[in-house]
């Protein structure tokens, strides 16, 4: 539509088509209330203008009971009316579909790093002491991030230091990053094209740097970009191992696989424990979702297991335990990928699972077996 | 039409010609405040509630002033996509330092400071506010406050943002945040002392026949503004004392976890603390407006209010649900989706009282006889700026499009609309229709009017450009943006200096007017309220004797004043 297209930013997603009908609809309403109260206004001010020389003389006018309800119940009705419509916008931009592609987006002081559910990963946003000299027309936006048309996309955010917020306008779509849990939207690009990425919560100095291009291209465009023949620009998209392959790797190289194995089990198997329901000693139970596992994994004392004693190492972010924000997605990807009997054999030689089309990154921690020697 | 609480017998009582005659200034034996004492003692150890409003009126007008240009620099930095004046950390340490400034020291004291301690007690028929004492404390513990905040913004500055989200203000900002927080917290005592006050004034100090229902709407807002002061600010105080714990433990390399989620704490729960004071905040900014504007429009059009009681309460409904709808800030921000539907349903019902108002004073024009000196063109500009301010908070808290519109210049042109051309405004307002009582003098008729039409244009200019910015998802507290937002941006700076043309010129005709402005006399508007039935300025105990209070405040078809005098307006 030509309004969208020079009023609006453009429509890149479903969700953008639904927030703007809403946008419309809102402002057609307010615009037509308040141009009556300004026509209002403005009719009274000239007909009952003091002329010169009139004697000044009002009626006495207190009220009207019958008034006063009609313009406290209509409008009530009218936002109601947005706040149901609003709801069931809100409703959709909150819960994915189920079985959609996940991706994980953890933002930093002052950059995003997006991590695709293959292993690839694509850093946005200035975290380099040159940016100065990047400011300026397109030269600091570095980084694209490179999503397929029509296909949906979980995007599960959080954050390493402060809260920054993930927003990508031409999605409509904007969510708090926050440190210490996850929080979740999905997309379906429906158009595509570059659109802008910014970080819309204060975060600091380099806050409005945090920025980057999302390019929704077609799919056998996004293939070729995962398997890293197609190049996005000054992106990097180092294509290694699946999350959840690197994430079984540390499982074995932080010896979790001592106590959640299933031939010497100390902890509970871990297969299919995503979005199943837990039984916690003291008579609770909760629902295992991401911030449940994540929970489990930083304070593992929160909530103990029915039938388990309280020995595992809780696994901060310093320390001995310590395990970045990167990692624990890692991990977390690779619990919820667990499926009835995949749980690895204990002490098992650790062997690169066929599909991963090159070896971990540099800066990835390097697989070593297990010691034999248990927990440290 | 119904007939209206407290207007009842006033119609009967147009012979009451036996209450005093307190408008007679010239047999009074008493100087006018402004000659009772003329040494830097009399002011500075004055107990007197309008010599306080004065002192209050004085540093607002200095930090209205400071703040106004720290706006200047965000806004001639943003003429340039790149930033044309500063750097990255200097911008921050601006907007900041704008946000802190016009928040606690401009806006929360601006009403209830100046002319709520200066008329309230007046108004009401009373000698003084109920603790004198009290009253100059408050603009003390003010003025401390003033100078923690004021010397933390200065030696170095403070980069976190009014809003000062942990954990990166607690833990990752190497800003003045503890100074500058406890001038913060400071300053929340005076809110705290000036709102008990007024309550227990209002409550306690009416003169006879001063019923609830007579009582002018600029007292109702005003009691309204300071429930929500009284409860409000304490909650302010725990956020900022539990964020200074978090951030001076950190100094000692054994930080106490509170809101860092790395030492056990929640981010969210800062948030939650501090929107439960700071939401309601908006309506201690707001209300003593909205009372203003009753005031003016009933008196430029020569009508009584249209719906006292609903005005009334819906002030009183405003403090009430505004405390219940603070998550609306948190949509986007982590909170459960349940918790989403809730606050946004309530942020819904508080629209209604403030949608009821506007109507209210819109049916107040109808057949009046209307006249257009500026404390009525800026109440006007009050009508039509704060409506768009209003309307557009409803997109905001509409789930759908907060998402979408959430932390953008959407939400900066919405609260300036409120804030600016819905407070600052009736702040103008207020003083152009008080000034003359406040002085004792008049200003320029011509220059006034043209300067209020200035200062609403310049307003429209800058912040509906902004509109457009924010839905085309331009984030807030960006020193630097993309290219094609250039031109809205350069429209709004160009708003700012139409603005600052206005408010130059204001300055300039009031302080001549102090000069050599003519004399105002009592009651120069013929409105009807009791502070027009004393002399302008007035004695230090406002009246020579206590007034007997025989009709409601807006008689103005009757031409008649709260005294049962005649309130002609030649």
């Amino acid at each position: 539509m030509i309004l969208q297209t020079t009023i609006l930013p453009e429509q890149a997603t479903e969700m953008a088509w639904h927030v703007d009908n809403l946008f419309w609809f809102i402002t057609v309403v307010t615009t037509v209330v308040s141009l009556g109260v300004y026509a209002a206004v403005f009719g009274f001010c000239v007909v009952y203008r003091r002329k010169p020389d009139e004697e000044v003389q009002t009626p006495r006018i207190l009220g009207s009971h019958k008034l006063e309800l009609i313009w406290s119940i209509l409008p009530l009705g009218i936002f109601l009316v947005m706040f149901a419509w609003g709801a069931w916008v809100y409703n959709m931009a909150m819960h994915a579909p189920d079985d959609v592609p996940e991706m994980y987006v953890v933002g930093k002081q002052w950059m995003w790093k997006v991590q695709y559910p293959g292993g690839q990963r694509v850093i946005l946003g200035a975290n380099s002491g040159d940016y100065k000299d990047d400011i300026g027309g397109e030269a600091k936006f570095e980084g694209v991030m490179v999503l397929a048309v029509n296909k949906p996309v979980k995007v599960i955010v959080t954050s390493e230091d402060v809260i920054h917020d993930f927003g990508i306008p031409a999605f409509r779509s904007k969510l708090d990053a926050v440190p210490g849990r996850y929080t979740t939207t999905w997309y379906k690009p429906t158009k595509t094209g570059e659109y802008h990425v910014f970080c819309d919560q204060y975060c600091g100095t380099n806050h409005s740097l945090m920025v980057g291009k999302v390019r929704v291209v077609e799919q056998a465009e996004y293939d070729a970009w995962l398997e890293g023949t197609y190049k996005t620009g000054p992106g990097k998209n180092a294509v290694d191992g699946s999350l959840a392959h690197q994430g079984r790797q540390l499982f074995m190289k932080l010896n979790c696989i001592q106590c959640h194995n299933t031939e010497n089990p100390r902890a509970p198997i871990l297969e299919e424990v995503f979005k199943s329901k837990r039984a916690f000693k003291g008579g609770t139970a909760g629902f295992a979702d991401e911030n449940y596992l994540r929970e489990s994994i930083r304070k593992p004392r929160a909530k103990i297991r029915e039938g388990w004693e309280p020995i595992m190492p809780a696994y901060g972010t310093e320390g001995a335990n310590a395990l970045s924000e990167d990692d624990l997605v890692k991990v977390i990807a690779y619990i919820k990928s667990l499926r009835k009997g995949e749980t690895p054999v204990l002490n098992q030689n650790w062997v690169p699972p066929i599909g991963s089309n090159t070896g971990p990154a540099a800066d990835e921690p390097q697989p070593t077996p297990p010691s034999a020697g248990g927990m440290k | 039409m119904s007939t209206e609480l407290g207007h009842t017998k006033s119609g009967a009582s147009l012979d009451h010609h036996d209450s005093h005659p307190q408008a007679d200034a010239d047999h009074g034996h008493h100087p006018s405040y402004l000659h009772d004492g003329y040494g830097w003692r009399s002011w500075l150890f004055t107990v007197d509630h309008k010599r306080i409003g004065i002192m209050y009126l004085v540093a607002i007008i200095g930090f209205f002033f400071v703040g106004g240009m720290l706006a200047g620099l965000v806004r001639f930095n943003l003429v340039s996509p790149t930033g044309a004046l500063l750097d990255n950390d200097q911008y921050n340490k601006v907007f900041t330092a704008h946000g802190v400034v016009m928040l606690f020291f401009v806006l929360i004291p601006a009403v209830p400071g100046v002319m709520g301690n200066f008329f309230v007690p007046i108004m009401i028929g009373a000698k003084d506010m109920a603790f004198p004492k009290l009253n100059i404390a408050s603009w003390y513990v003010w003025m401390l406050g003033a100078i923690f905040a004021v010397t933390a913004l200065m030696t170095g500055g403070i980069d976190t943002g009014w809003t000062l989200y942990p954990p990166y203000s607690s833990r990752s900002s190497h800003s003045n945040v503890v100074p500058g927080a406890m001038g913060v917290f400071i300053s929340g005592f005076s809110s705290i002392m000036t709102g008990l006050n007024i309550i227990v004034t209002v409550h306690r100090m009416r003169a006879p026949g001063m019923t609830w229902g007579r009582l002018p709407l600029f007292i109702w807002a005003q009691y309204a503004t300071s429930l929500i002061q009284l409860l409000g600010t304490p909650v302010l105080a725990i956020a900022l004392t539990l964020l200074m714990v978090e951030t001076a433990t950190g100094w000692t390399g054994n930080p106490v976890g509170i809101f860092d989620p790395a030492l056990g704490g929640d981010p969210l729960l800062f948030q939650h603390l501090f929107w439960f004071y700071s939401h309601p905040a908006v309506y201690i900014m707001i209300l003593p407006g909205m009372g203003v504007v009753s005031e003016i429009l009933t008196c430029f059009s020569r009508k009584n209010v249209f719906g006292y009681q609903a005005i009334a309460w819906s002030s009183v409904g405003i403090a009430v649900v505004g405390f219940i709808v603070w998550a609306h800030h948190m949509f986007v921000a982590g909170i459960s989706y349940y918790a989403a539907l809730l606050f946004s349903l309530l942020s819904m019902l508080v629209a209604v009282p403030s949608a009821i108002k506007v109507f209210n004073w819109t049916a107040t024009l109808y057949r009046g006889s209307i006249t257009f000196q500026a404390p009525m063109v800026f109440s006007l500009g009050f009508m039509v700026l704060f409506t768009i301010g209003g309307v557009t908070g409803l997109f905001l808290a509409t789930l759908g499009t907060d998402i979408h519109l959430h932390d953008t210049y959407f939400v900066v042109a919405h609260f300036h609309f409120v804030m600016v051309g819905g407070m600052v405004l009736a702040f103008m307002a207020a003083l152009h229709f008080w000034w003359p009582k406040m002085t004792g003098v008049m200003y320029s008729d011509f220059w006034s009017r043209l300067a209020a039409i200035v200062i609403c244009l310049g307003y429209f200019l800058t912040f509906m450009p902004q509109f457009y910015l924010g839905y085309h998802g331009m984030p807030r507290r960006y020193p630097n943006y993309p290219p094609e937002m250039r031109v809205f941006n350069v429209l709004s700076t160009a708003g700012y200096t139409v603005q600052l043309a206005g408010f130059l010129m204001t300055a300039t005709y009031l302080a001549l007017s102090i000069f050599f402005g003519k004399k105002a006399g009592p009651n120069p508007w013929g409105a009807t309220g009791l502070e027009w039935a004393i002399p302008s300025p007035p004695i230090t105990h406002n009246f020579e004797h206590t007034p007997k209070v025989v009709a409601g405040p807006y008689e103005y078809s009757l031409n008649l004043t709260q005294t049962g005098e005649k309130a002609d307006v030649r």
